[in-house]
Formats: structure tokens, C-alpha cells, sequence
């Protein structure tokens, strides 16, 4: 493992969070507003979008990555690159008290990295169509990512893994005789999540007012992962498995026996009537007659997707000293990046720009 | 550790010294004029040290935490460079007014 990951840094005392939250609100103050971002979308072509963004903060890197080629794949790993430099900005300048919180919540991109790795793998991808999807914005960095997706199989992944003694190995060792026997990818996945969400609860031991405050929104998350399973369920046909093997402890509102209630439901009225007074219920009802008009659970995934960037954004609008501005600004970010993405391949096939719109996760 | 003690020793020496210099000045400058019960005075001098010492040490924990916050913003905003030097001397109010009562407790 690459010893970027465990570089000593220089942050403010345990608790201390003015000089922080004060440099993300900075920070904060330089996303990009609407009226820029409707700019973008009327660019008739690429070069429009790089003017754009070149007097941005995404300038720096769009330079480095544009002297191999004005594409938009270029553009697209700029903004991948701006995105990396500064999640670990943040990371490097925050107190002892949050990076402990951060790190837990960050977790979720070292899964979906490993995750894509080991779906790579099992796809037999090459390295750099695996590389392709990945944001080193977790404890992996971008070196460790690219060694990891080197590696022959998924059996030498989670060797590696083992190796570098990440956490993420001991669930992967545990499933990898099912996996071999079965050759199914969804035992390592699931074995995969139930280890984040029990990995993420434990690093959030404590009840001062941020943890409580991470506690719920990693809470949500688990919601969001545990009713879009749920719903994936309603078309699927698991045989005799028992539905509440797919359930992830640690969320707030969908506890096991609701989850176990839901999985068994056949249509999304039914699931709507169950969730009607829990907060989910709104953003299900609202893309329910998109989901009957075009049958695709990925309705669903945006509209809690919204739902969860939306809480995120609350949560930023908290405590000016306290953990949830962070918290804030990493998803609005990570939320900007995405847009911006839509708006360069979108511009780049010539996308109409009110269908970019819908596209875009505008809070 | 040895940057901790330092600390420790500074503050010491500063809040001990706050308290002190006041109360003798106090004590020798009453002296001449009126005779007073030395308990009075005494007990006013080290009133008007109290005020003086607790609203000094105020601002400077006031004026800490938005030095804090004022370095951060600059790092990131240097264009707010002249409204974080006016939130950094705001706390200074404090302090005259913790003078302006230990000079009254005196008068």
C-alpha cells in the first residue's frame, strides 16, 4: 500500500473546529452556482465547456490533462483529479475528533472501489476499464487502486487486500469459498456491504452532538441502500433464499421486520402505502408513475439519491461549529463533479440541454 | 509535552501577574490621600484586579477562536483579509470595559 495513506499531517487540536470549518466555507463559496452551470449546458461544443471551466478551480487540473488531448474523457479525469485534490485538502486540514468521523463515511468510496475492482475482476476487465470508474477519494489512494486492478483475479485482489491488512479483506477472505464454489459476485458484494455498514457504525462510537449527527446520516444511508434492495426485490426472483439475508443493519426508519414486510410486497403501491409515513415515502411517491411508465428500479436509485445529496446538504446548514459543514461541502462537491460530468458528456454527444437538466441533481 | 508546560507556565505568569501589578498599584496609589480601612482597600484593589484580569483573559479566548477562524477564512478568502481585522480587534472592547469597572472600583 502506498504510503501516501498514512502521511503525517498537521491539523488543529482534537476539538477545534473554527479554523476548519472555516476553510470549507471558503472553499464552499467557490462551488459553482445554477446560472454558471446553465452556461455550460448552452455550450455548442466542448471547447465552450473547457473556456468555461478553465476559469474555475478546475483550471489547474483541466491544463495537466488537456496536453493529451481536448476530449471529453480528458475532461472527465480532470474533474475526477480536482474532485481526488480536494477531498484530501479537506482531509488533511480537518481536527483529529472529525477525520474519525470522515473517514467512516468516506469508507463508502473504498467500498464502492473495491467493489468495482472485484467486479472487474470477475468480468475480466482490463486495468484500465476497471481505473476508469474509480474516485481515490478514500483511504486507497490512486496508486493503491491502480496496483489493486493489476491484480490477475479476484482471488489476488482480495490477497492484496489481506496483505495490505485493510479492513475490507476479512469479509472478502470469509466469502471467497461460496464465491468459488457458487461463482456468484453477489456474495462477495453483500458480504462487502454488511461489513461497511458494521465497520462504519463501530468507528462512530460516542454521543457527543457529531456523532450523533454522522450516526444519522450514515443511518440514511443504510436506509437508501436497504429500500433500493427492497425495491429491486419486487421484480426479482430469489427462489427459497430468505429475503432478510439482503438486509444491512445500522439504518434509522427501515428496521429488519419493515424490510422483511417490504421484500415481500409485489408492487410499488403496496410498498408507497408502507412507507407513506416515514420520510422516504415522498421521494417514492413522487417518480412511482415515472417507475410504472418505464419499469426501471433506477428511478427509484436517483430519487433516494436526491433524497440522501438533499439531507447531506441540511446537514451543512448546521452547526457552524460542528462536523456537519464538512460533511456538506465533501457531498456538494462530489455532487458539482457529477453534474459537471452529465454537462461535458451531454455536451460532447450533443445531448439536448432540457434532457442534460433532468439529468443533473440540482438541491 | 514541553510545548504544553510552556504554555502552562506562560499563562501562570501572565494571570499571576495581571492579578498582582494591579492590586499593588492600586494599594500605593491610595495610600497618600485618604485614610481607609487597609481591609477596604485591599479588598477593592483585588475587585479591580478580578475585572481587569477575567475580561483581559476573555478577549483573549474570544479573540483565539477567531483568530482561528479569521486564519482559515484568509487562507481561503484573502480578499476578507480587512473584516477578519475588524472581527479580531472586536474582543478589545472587552477589556476596556473590564478597565473602565476596575477604574471605577478604585475611584
Amino acid at each position: 500500500m502506498s504510503d501516501t495513506t498514512t502521511k503525517r499531517r498537521v491539523a488543529p487540536s482534537k476539538r477545534d473546529y473554527g479554523y476548519s470549518n472555516a476553510r470549507v466555507r471558503g472553499m464552499r463559496s467557490r462551488l459553482l452556482k445554477q446560472p454558471f452551470m446553465d452556461g455550460l449546458m448552452q455550450a455548442k461544443e466542448l471547447s465552450g465547456v473547457i473556456q468555461g471551466l478553465m476559469e474555475t478551480e478546475y483550471g489547474l487540473d483541466l491544463e495537466e490533462r488537456l496536453l493529451h488531448g481536448r476530449t471529453a474523457g480528458q475532461i472527465d479525469l480532470a474533474l475526477k483529479d480536482n474532485m481526488v485534490r480536494t477531498f484530501r485538502k479537506v482531509l488533511v486540514l480537518v481536527n483529529d475528533e472529525s477525520i474519525e468521523m470522515l473517514n467512516a463515511l468516506l469508507g463508502r468510496w473504498d467500498l464502492f472501489n473495491i467493489k468495482t475492482i472485484v467486479r472487474g475482476r470477475h468480468m475480466s476487465l482490463s486495468p484500465e476499464e476497471i481505473v476508469e470508474s474509480m474516485i481515490a477519494v478514500g483511504q486507497l489512494t490512486q496508486i493503491d487502486l491502480d496496483e489493486l486492478a493489476r491484480q490477475q483475479s479476484v482471488k489476488s485482489v482480495v490477497d492484496t487486500l489481506s496483505t495490505w491488512k485493510l479492513p475490507f479483506a476479512i469479509p472478502l477472505r470469509a466469502a471467497m469459498p461460496e464465491y468459488i464454489e457458487s461463482g456468484n459476485l453477489a456474495v462477495l458484494e453483500l458480504a462487502l456491504d454488511k461489513y461497511y455498514t458494521e465497520w462504519a457504525t463501530k468507528r462512530l462510537k460516542g454521543r457527543g452532538i457529531n456523532q450523533r449527527l454522522v450516526k444519522r446520516f450514515l443511518g440514511t444511508q443504510i436506509d437508501t441502500i436497504n429500500l433500493l434492495t427492497c425495491l429491486r426485490l419486487l421484480n426479482a426472483d430469489i427462489g427459497d433464499q430468505d429475503p432478510l439475508r439482503f438486509f444491512l443493519p445500522g439504518g434509522i426508519q427501515v428496521s429488519e421486520r419493515l424490510f422483511g414486510d417490504l421484500a415481500r410486497m409485489s408492487d410499488v403501491d403496496e410498498v408507497y402505502d408502507r412507507l407513506k409515513r416515514t420520510p422516504y415515502g415522498r421521494p417514492v411517491e413522487e417518480v412511482a408513475i415515472k417507475y410504472i411508465e418505464s419499469g426501471s428500479v433506477s428511478v427509484f436509485e436517483r430519487a433516494l439519491e436526491d433524497y440522501l445529496m438533499r439531507r447531506a446538504f441540511i446537514v451543512g446548514r448546521g452547526d457552524p461549529l460542528g462536523v456537519g459543514i464538512i460533511i456538506g461541502y465533501l457531498w456538494m462537491k462530489a455532487n458539482e463533479v457529477t453534474n459537471l460530468r452529465i454537462i461535458v458528456k451531454g455536451v460532447s454527444v450533443g445531448m439536448p440541454v432540457q434532457r442534460m437538466r433532468e439529468e443533473l441533481i440540482v438541491v | 509535552m514541553i510545548k504544553n508546560k510552556l504554555a502552562r507556565m506562560v499563562f501562570g505568569s501572565t494571570f499571576l501577574t495581571s492579578m498582582i501589578v494591579p492590586a499593588i498599584a492600586l494599594a500605593q496609589a491610595a495610600e497618600p490621600t485618604v485614610q481607609v480601612d487597609p481591609k477596604v482597600g485591599i479588598a477593592k484593589a483585588a475587585s479591580a484586579a478580578v475585572a481587569m484580569s477575567v475580561s483581559a483573559m476573555s478577549a483573549g479566548y474570544a479573540q483565539a477562536k477567531i483568530g482561528a477562524a479569521g486564519a482559515g477564512t484568509l487562507a481561503e478568502r484573502p480578499e476578507a483579509g480587512t473584516n477578519i481585522i475588524v472581527l479580531q480587534a472586536l474582543p478589545e472592547i472587552i477589556v476596556l470595559l473590564g478597565f473602565v469597572i476596575a477604574f471605577m472600583i478604585n475611584a
